[in-house]
Parts: structure tokens; C-alpha cells; sequence
């Protein structure tokens, strides 16, 4: 028989109690684990959805002079050096190529329409509808891409010129169709312009493969934004590369909220479990403060006393801990997307499992050194009370 | 060659009355192979007498030797291998662990030696034969009967071959032939050698023991 034996067979013995105990410890892990896992994929899809939600990487041609976009400045277009359609390829080349989801190049073009000085957008519409999903288009069905002959107007232009949906527009002595009217936006670059098939455009100017600047999307969960900045300025001869700053400073806020709240709940569960298990581990001691008179009194040591205690506590503990880890993994894979109604799945992460055992193990040795100390000093002769 | 000690031995208590002298100025000495009873009615100070013999419970003044150690002089942990080598106990209501098996009881003492767990178990086993219990080494305590539990009681206590064994009115709760065997076992144990201090307050149990002495008001009479 080893001290280890007796803990065993006092566990065994004591089946509520030790049900109990384990229980608290599964509660605490399950909830963490998955309340850890579900913030994961809550933070991963709000940070998908904000990489999505407009461009966060701008390329300009490198004046070296400022160029503003969103408020955009194009007096003398001809002035300003162009950049052309051979980039586009040469950005998919750069190490983190997977994470540009969207490149989104424009012509910037002023024309006069009725007298009125506007401005002419070239996009590659399928890529613009991507990066601009926040638009709402009057007149164009959701995820339709529209033609060549067709242009989509910002809602000002829309109203100087008296155009809606269906009606036609002359740009450059060329007829188009209005696909569709953006709803005020607040920002001058969509209220104000006229989107128009980017080829179209540089025909109509005659100026093949040029364009002005190029909107990227990348989607940077994964990968600091600044390296694909850096990958792209390398690869782009001729070329300024700006991350928009505040756009990554709104996400990163935005997910670091998540981490933060995360933090703070699963502290107060970790607080709420050993509390559980010191008082259990007390109640424990208490209630077995004979049977330690006896083993005292046959001579057993204060460290052999502490040694059985601990032993139970870890026992349960990580038995806690592995329960927990299932517990919490398996909600977290079956139900933890869905309740929080994310669309990233969660995976099964077996590498939480050690963590998990290992936290609770600790938590419950750490829980229960007061009652195992006090437990030890206990003074055999009152344990026994008789003598 | 006395095994025990007693020099002037005083134990005072602080009680709800102030200040309670359960022992007073105890000189006694014990022999080597002794079967000794301390008698005395209830409240007399016997049984803390027998928790100051044993290594449990520090008089407030005095000196016990064992074995030429003063045992009381020795720091807390030592005195508890001091107790596990030299002590067995036999308590007054058997204190048993209720969830061990009774061979896991007798096994105790020796689950803190380095003593391999067959030769524990054949060792347990063995004493578990001597005192009449082998065959029902695998129940547990509340599947025992109250003779048997006190037989499990002295296997745990001279499983480990301590030189004395403390005995808390073992016969106490056990009806008078359960008791008689008790003490021709005890009987059996002394005559193979081993000291035996026994407190009861049963002047029947007087022709088993080798001596008596008496304590009142916590004074030792002659």
C-alpha cells in the first residue's frame, strides 16, 4: 500500500463528494474552453467581415506628391503619372498572395455630362460590388455583375442628371444603360461619381491598360498587414503603398474588445472554480479530521498527510480537466458557431486538451494547499477528541 | 530495566472554569514486557495519561523517557517516526478507516516504509491469521462486527512489531465473552514479549494484567 492507495480508495469511497469536486472543476474547463474556442471564431469572423468591408491597402502611383482618395483629387489626370494593368499580375506573386482577396483597380476620369463637371470611375465592376459590399444599388439584383454598356451611378449624379434605373446616359458619345443607383453613402467618391466598366473607360480615353490606382482587400486575420504592405511595394516598381491605417486601428479595436471580454469572463470562471474547490477540499478536511488524527497518531507525517491530499485533489482535478476539455470542445464544435452565429466553423483543437488538464490540476493543487497544510498540523490528540 | 519513564509528569488544561489539572506530578516507571492497567474512574486523567505515554499529547511539565529517548524532546516530525516505531494504538472506538478494507488498515502503519506491497500485504495478512480475522480480510469496517473491528484495531497496532502497545478501554464497548477474548489475546501478545498499557475502569480485567495502578483527580496512587 502507497499514500497514493489510500487516496485512491478514499476517492472511490467517497463518491458524491468526489463527484462533486470534479464536477465544479468540469464546469469551470467546459465553460472556458468553450467560451475561449467560441470567441476565437466570433473574433476571426468579425475580423473576415471587417477585411472584407472595404479596402485596407491603397497603391498609387509614387509622385511624390499626396494623391487623396475618398475626397479624391484627380484635377489633371494626364499630369499624374498612371499606373497600368501589368501590376495586377505581378501583385499575385508576392509571398502572402492567398491573403489579397480582392484587387480592385480604378481609371479616374473627368467628363462633362450636361454642363456638369463629373467624375468617371473604371472598375472591374465584379471586384467592386466584393470590396464595396456595403453598397445598396437601386435598381440591380443582389450579386448581379453589370455589362459593358452598363454604368452604375452615384446617388448625387443620379440626382443632378435626373437618371433612375433602366434609363440611358451618354458618356464620351457612347450610350449606356443605368444598371443601378448606390444609395447616399456620406462619401464623395460613391455619391459623385459614375461607375463604368473599367476596359470601356480606357478605350473611351484611349488610354489601354492605364489606370490611377488600385484598392486591395486583404484579408489579414493571420498575417500582419504590414509585411504584405512591404511584399507589395517590393514588387511594384513606380508605386506607393499605403495601408489605411484607420480601417486596421477600427479592427484591431474591434477585436480586441472580443479577446478582452473573453479574458475577463473566463477570469471570473477560474476564480468562481477554485473557489468551489478550496471549499470542497476544506469541507473535505473538515470532515475527515479523525481520520487524520489516526494517521498521525500511527505516525504518519505532516508531508504524508499534505501528499494525500494533493494526490486526491490532482486526481480530480485533471479528471475534471479532461472531462471539461470534452465537455467544452465538443459544445464549442457543435454548437458554439451556431449560437453565436458565426460563420467560421470551430474546429476540434486536441492542443487545449493539455492546457486544460494542466490548469485544472493546477488550480485544484493550488486550491486545496490551505485545507492539505491545515489538514497536517491538525493535532492528533483533539482530532481524536477522546483521549 | 524499566522501558517507560514517568518523571513528574503535569498536564494542565485551560478550561471554560479556568485552569484544569488533569495530571499531577506522575512519576511512574514501566517495565520492559509489562501488561500494565491504569485504573481509575471516569474523568480520573487516565486516558490522558495514556495520550502522554504515547507520544500524542505534551505534559505541561515533566519528562517521559522510552527507551532511554526523551520523547518529548524530540521535534514534531521526529516524534511522529517515534510513534510509528516505537507505539501502537489500540483507541477506544477501534478507529478504523471506514472506507479501507480491514487488511488495508493492518496495511496503514507500513503504507509509509519502503516496504514492497506484496511483503505489506503478506505482513498485514499474517497478523490479520494471528488475531483470528484472515478470512474476512477484505471486508470493510461496517461489514464487521464490533469485536471484530476492535480484533482489526490491535492488528494495525503490532502489524508494524512496535516495542509497546496503548489501549484505550479496548474492552469497553464489547459484550463479556467478546472481551475475554480480547484480553487472552492481548494476553498472548504480552507473553510473546510485547508491553502493554491498557486503561479501563473493569476491575475483571484485573487478573489478565501483570499490574495495576490506580490514578484520581489525576493523582497516581500507590
Amino acid at each position: 500500500m502507497r499514500l497514493t492507495d489510500i487516496a485512491l480508495q478514499n476517492l472511490r469511497r467517497r463518491k458524491m463528494r468526489s463527484a462533486l469536486l470534479v464536477l465544479s472543476v468540469v464546469i469551470g474547463v467546459a465553460s472556458i474552453i468553450f467560451l475561449y474556442t467560441t470567441t476565437q471564431a466570433m473574433k476571426e469572423d468579425v475580423a473576415n467581415k471587417l477585411d472584407q468591408f472595404g479596402s485596407n491597402i491603397l497603391i498609387l502611383p509614387d509622385t511624390g506628391e499626396a494623391m487623396t482618395f475618398g475626397g479624391i483629387t484627380v484635377e489633371a489626370p494626364t499630369q499624374v503619372k498612371e499606373l497600368d494593368m501589368s501590376l495586377i499580375p505581378l501583385m499575385k506573386t508576392i509571398k502572402n498572395k492567398e491573403t489579397l482577396a480582392t484587387i480592385a483597380p480604378k481609371l479616374l476620369v473627368d467628363t462633362k455630362i450636361k454642363g456638369q463637371t463629373i467624375l468617371l470611375l473604371g472598375v472591374d465592376f465584379e471586384q467592386e460590388l466584393h470590396l464595396k459590399k456595403w453598397w445598396k444599388l437601386n435598381g440591380l439584383a443582389k450579386n448581379q455583375i453589370p455589362s459593358a454598356n452598363e454604368v452604375i451611378l452615384g446617388s448625387e449624379v443620379a440626382q443632378s442628371l435626373g437618371l433612375s434605373p433602366k434609363q440611358t446616359i451618354t458618356i464620351k458619345e457612347k450610350d449606356f444603360t443605368v444598371a443601378g443607383i448606390i444609395q447616399p453613402t456620406g462619401s464623395t467618391e460613391n455619391d459623385q461619381a459614375i461607375f463604368i466598366d473599367l476596359a470601356v473607360l480606357q478605350k473611351l480615353t484611349n488610354r489601354p491598360n492605364a489606370i490611377s490606382l488600385i484598392e486591395t482587400a486583404a484579408l489579414c486575420y493571420t498575417c500582419p498587414i504590414e509585411e504584405v504592405t512591404q511584399q507589395l511595394s517590393a514588387k511594384l516598381p513606380g508605386t506607393k503603398v499605403t495601408a489605411l491605417k484607420s480601417t486596421l486601428e477600427s479592427r484591431d479595436d474591434t477585436v480586441n474588445r472580443f479577446n478582452l471580454f473573453a479574458r475577463i469572463v473566463s477570469l471570473i470562471l477560474f476564480l468562481a472554480s477554485s473557489l468551489v474547490i478550496t471549499m470542497t477540499m476544506k469541507s473535505s478536511v473538515e470532515e475527515r479530521t479523525r481520520e487524520i488524527g489516526i494517521l498521525r497518531a500511527i505516525g504518519f507525517r505532516k508531508r504524508h498527510i499534505i501528499q494525500i491530499i494533493l494526490t486526491e485533489a490532482g486526481l480530480l482535478g485533471s479528471l475534471g480537466g479532461l472531462l471539461g476539455f470534452l465537455l467544452g470542445m465538443g459544445a464549442a464544435v457543435q454548437y458554439g458557431s451556431i449560437l453565436v452565429r458565426a460563420q467560421v466553423p470551430i474546429p476540434w483543437q486536441s492542443n487545449l486538451l493539455a492546457y486544460a488538464i494542466l490548469a485544472s490540476l493546477l488550480i485544484s493543487l493550488i486550491a486545496s494547499l490551505n485545507p492539505a497544510w491545515k489538514a497536517a498540523r491538525l493535532d492528533p490528540t483533539e482530532s481524536l477528541r477522546y483521549m | 530495566m524499566s522501558l517507560i519513564k514517568v518523571h513528574e509528569v503535569t498536564k494542565t488544561y485551560k478550561g471554560g472554569d479556568g485552569v484544569v489539572e488533569a495530571l499531577k506530578n506522575i512519576n511512574l516507571d514501566i517495565a520492559e514486557g509489562e501488561f500494565l492497567a491504569l485504573m481509575g474512574p471516569s474523568g480520573s486523567g487516565k486516558s490522558t495519561l495514556l495520550s502522554v505515554l504515547g507520544g500524542l499529547n505534551p505534559p505541561t511539565s515533566g519528562k517521559l523517557m522510552i527507551d532511554d529517548i526523551d520523547v518529548y524532546a524530540l521535534a514534531p516530525e521526529q516524534l511522529a517516526d517515534f510513534r510509528h516505531e516505537y507505539v501502537g494504538f489500540v483507541f477506544q472506538q477501534y478507529q478504523l478507516i471506514p472506507y479501507l478494507t480491514a487488511l488495508e488498515n493492518v496495511m496503514l502503519p507500513l503504507a509509509i516504509t519502503s516496504r514492497p506491497g506484496k511483503v505489506q500485504r503478506d505482513m498485514a495478512q499474517t497478523v490479520l491469521d494471528k488475531v483470528g480475522l484472515g478470512a474476512k480480510s477484505l471486508r470493510l469496517p461496517n461489514q464487521l462486527s464490533g469485536g471484530e473491528q476492535n480484533r482489526v484495531a490491535i492488528a494495525r497496532a503490532i502489524v508494524n512489531e512496535p516495542a509497546i502497545i496503548f489501549a484505550d478501554e479496548p474492552t469497553g464497548s464489547l459484550d463479556s465473552k467478546t472481551a475475554v477474548e480480547l484480553l487472552e489475546l492481548f494476553q498472548s501478545l504480552n507473553q510473546g514479549g510485547l508491553t502493554i498499557i491498557m486503561v479501563t475502569h473493569n476491575q475483571e480485567n484485573l487478573e489478565w494484567v501483570s499490574r495495576a495502578v490506580y490514578i484520581r483527580d489525576g493523582v497516581l496512587e500507590s
